[in-house]
């Protein structure tokens, strides 16, 4: 069983007056694939290497499968990474590097060649055996990396952003690939990513961080459809959710020429006279009653199309889905109209917290 | 600056420009073997020969047959200094270059400036003082005076901590932690093939250094421990220097520095190539 409990974990860089990672506490299940997603800079990397024993925890606990392994070094853990840059050893042969841990570990010769043979199988890297990293493409490179990963059968794995030097092809390909591996060898895997597509589609449950504060951690459906706060609400999903700050009316708040009702423990709760409303843009559909927009942009994907426009008054464009067929032109005056009043989010404008349930 | 995108494309200035100083290059050590293979007496002649004679083989017996000069001992007295110098060198400094560059540990800065400060003091400043130290230690006059000054380089330390920083990605110092290896091991495993190119440079710069070195050999060594360059100044002492004796001497100690220079040079080209494409 191995688990990994992050207790306010907490790293501090010198000379920075804002944590890098602040009181985390997160609690991966045996055999979990979680996902850490968050903007840029949001301390994603250093979460995973302070559970890689590689950057120092200044308080808070780490434990892996019951032991706490706070200040333990990288080897004690049990662990393998995978770098965004690959890390492979040029000097050695796939071979080689796969088997790099276990000869460090001390495990026959014989013994490491049948794990490295089985795993390369599984990649399909045995046709390059004996290849140099430099004689490989790009694609091949990350799953050597992986392969080194897999070779160890280590407790937990961890990755960070092992996609993002991949085309984007490859990419949801490879990104498959990975879930489906992890299905089957049923390893806990922690998986950093900005990307929130990938984050969606491959994490049992993602976590949001911002800032280094945890947000929010949930399944892909649960955070697509109740988003704790607005930080959340505007991440995940592309294109991104609507937001927008409306005034409470008798009924509901006013949207364009129509009032969309809000339920009564969210006008309790609203602090004040107006609750941001979220839309999602496949809840929003051109023609119909609602708000008046003016075209601006129309993206179209083929059977889909995003109709972006601007609302007098409103500083965001609102984007709606609509029929990729027959889509409204570009400078068009549209109203766009709220689909389903249940599968509205409000959030408080204030705090950014999610009001209702 | 532009780089010509067409390798092939050097322009017949440049293939004359490089072929002068080809020549100029090879001029000295030519005329060193014209003077090696001739009698004293046709070097000094006007005008002086410019093809090699038939006198080789007589001019260097004759130098091997010195008693005062002992050059075949030389011979192996320097290969011995250089070769345990420039291991122990190359060693040294991959490690220290090795810390510097990727450990963290309380005090790097103030020691690598304390490092890099060594460089700085002149030869001739030292060597007053490393006579007397060694002479106090009882080791003046052996071989061992002139290889235990030189185990350690300050230029060396610097050299590998420059080629390490900019060679060694600390990701790959980290996937070997990951994998579960010690520091030591990461040296050898990881960090020390990353570093051969500059390795094999800095090892050839040693052993050139080393096997040239005069200054402090000729003080410090007695007669019976003569290095290549303490021998040959013997060669053309006395009264009168057979040229041609002095030249034969000079072909037979330049000879085993071209040996290593095809040695390590391969390496240093392999060295260059491979840092050149980035993988
Ligand atoms: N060694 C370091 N010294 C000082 N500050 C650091 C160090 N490493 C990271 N930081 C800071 O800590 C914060 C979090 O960095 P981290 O690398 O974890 O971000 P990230 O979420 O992985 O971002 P990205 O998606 O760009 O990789 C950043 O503000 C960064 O500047
Ligand atoms: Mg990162």
């Amino acid at each position: 069983m191995t688990a990994v409990v992050f207790e306010k974990a907490t790293r501090r860089f010198p000379g920075q007056d804002r944590p890098a990672v602040d009181a985390l506490d997160l609690h991966i299940d045996d055999g979990e694939f979680l996902v850490l997603v968050g903007p840029s800079g949001c301390g994603k990397s250093t979460t995973l290497r302070m559970l890689a024993g590689l950057e120092d925890v200044d308080d808070g606990r780490i434990l892996i499968g019951d032991r706490d392994v706070t200040r333990r070094p990288p080897k004690e853990r049990d662990i393998a990474m995978v770098f965004q840059n690959y890390a492979l050893y040029p000097h050695m042969t796939v071979a080689e590097n796969m088997g790099f841990a276990l000869r460090i570990a001390g495990t026959r010769k014989a013994e490491i060649r049948r794990r490295v043979a089985e795993a390369a199988e599984i990649l399909g890297l045995t046709d390059y055996l004996d290849r140099k990293p430099k004689a490989l493409s790009g694609g091949q490179r990350q799953r050597v990396a992986m392969g080194r990963a897999i070779v160890r059968s280590p407790q937990v794995f961890l990755m960070d952003e092992p996609l993002s030097n991949l085309d984007a092809k490859l990419r949801v390909q490879t990104r498959t690939q990975i879930a489906a591996l992890q299905r089957r060898l049923g390893t806990t895997t922690v998986y950093v990513t900005h990307d929130q597509v990938e984050a969606m589609t491959m994490g049992d449950r993602v976590a949001v961080l911002k800032d280094g504060v945890l947000q929010q951690v949930a399944s892909p459906r649960e955070l697509y459809d109740r988003p704790v706060n607005l930080f959340v609400a505007g991440f995940m999903g592309s294109p991104a959710m609507n937001l927008l700050d409306l005034p409470l009316v008798d009924g509901g708040v006013r949207f364009g020429s129509t009032v969309l009702p809000v339920p009564r423990e969210v006008r309790d709760a609203a602090p004040g006279p107006t609750v941001v409303v979220g839309l999602r843009p496949e809840n929003l559909a051109v023609g119909g009653e609602g708000m008046a927009v003016r075209v601006d942009v129309v993206e179209e994907l083929g059977s889909d199309a995003f109709v972006y426009g601007r609302a007098d008054g409103i500083d965001e464009p609102l984007v709606a889905r609509d029929d990729g067929r027959r889509p409204p032109a570009k400078g068009a005056r549209v109203r766009l109209r709220v689909l389903d009043a249940d599968a509205v989010h409000h959030f408080d404008p204030v705090s950014g917290r999610r009001l209702g349930r | 600056m532009r780089t010509s995108t067409r390798a092939s494309g050097a322009s017949p200035l440049m293939y004359v420009t490089l072929t002068l100083v080809v020549l100029l290059s090879i001029a000295p050590l030519y005329f060193m073997l014209v003077m090696a293979s001739r009698a004293n007496s046709e070097i000094l002649s006007v005008p002086p020969p410019l093809l090699p004679g038939d006198q080789l083989a007589g001019n260097i017996e004759r130098v091997f047959a010195n008693e005062d000069v002992q050059f075949g001992r030389a011979l192996l007295n320097t290969l011995l200094v250089a070769s345990v110098a420039t291991v122990a060198v190359v060693l040294t400094s991959a490690l220290a270059g090795f810390a510097f560059a990727k450990l963290r540990f309380r005090g790097r800065h103030g020691l690598l400036v304390f490092v890099v400060a060594t460089m700085m003091v002149p030869v001739q400043l030292g060597l007053i003082p490393l006579y007397m130290l060694m002479t106090e230690v009882g080791l003046a006059g052996g071989l061992a005076s002139v290889t235990l000054p030189f185990l350690v380089s300050g230029f060396g330390v610097f050299f590998m901590r420059q080629y390490a920083s900019q060679a060694i990605p600390d990701e790959l110092i980290e996937a070997a932690r990951v994998d579960g290896a010690s520091t030591v091991r990461i040296f050898w495993s990881v960090v020390l093939p990353a570093l051969r190119p500059a390795a094999a440079v800095l090892g050839l710069l040693t052993f050139m250094e080393r096997w040239n070195d005069f200054l402090w050999p000729y003080i410090s060594l007695d007669f019976n421990h003569p290095t290549v360059q303490v021998a040959l100044s013997r060669l053309s002492g006395g009264y009168y220097t057979d040229q041609a004796l002095v030249m034969a001497g000079t072909l037979m100690g330049t000879l085993p520095l071209v040996v290593v220079f095809i040695l390590f040079g391969r390496q240093i080209v392999g060295g260059i190539m491979e840092g050149g494409v980035k993988s």
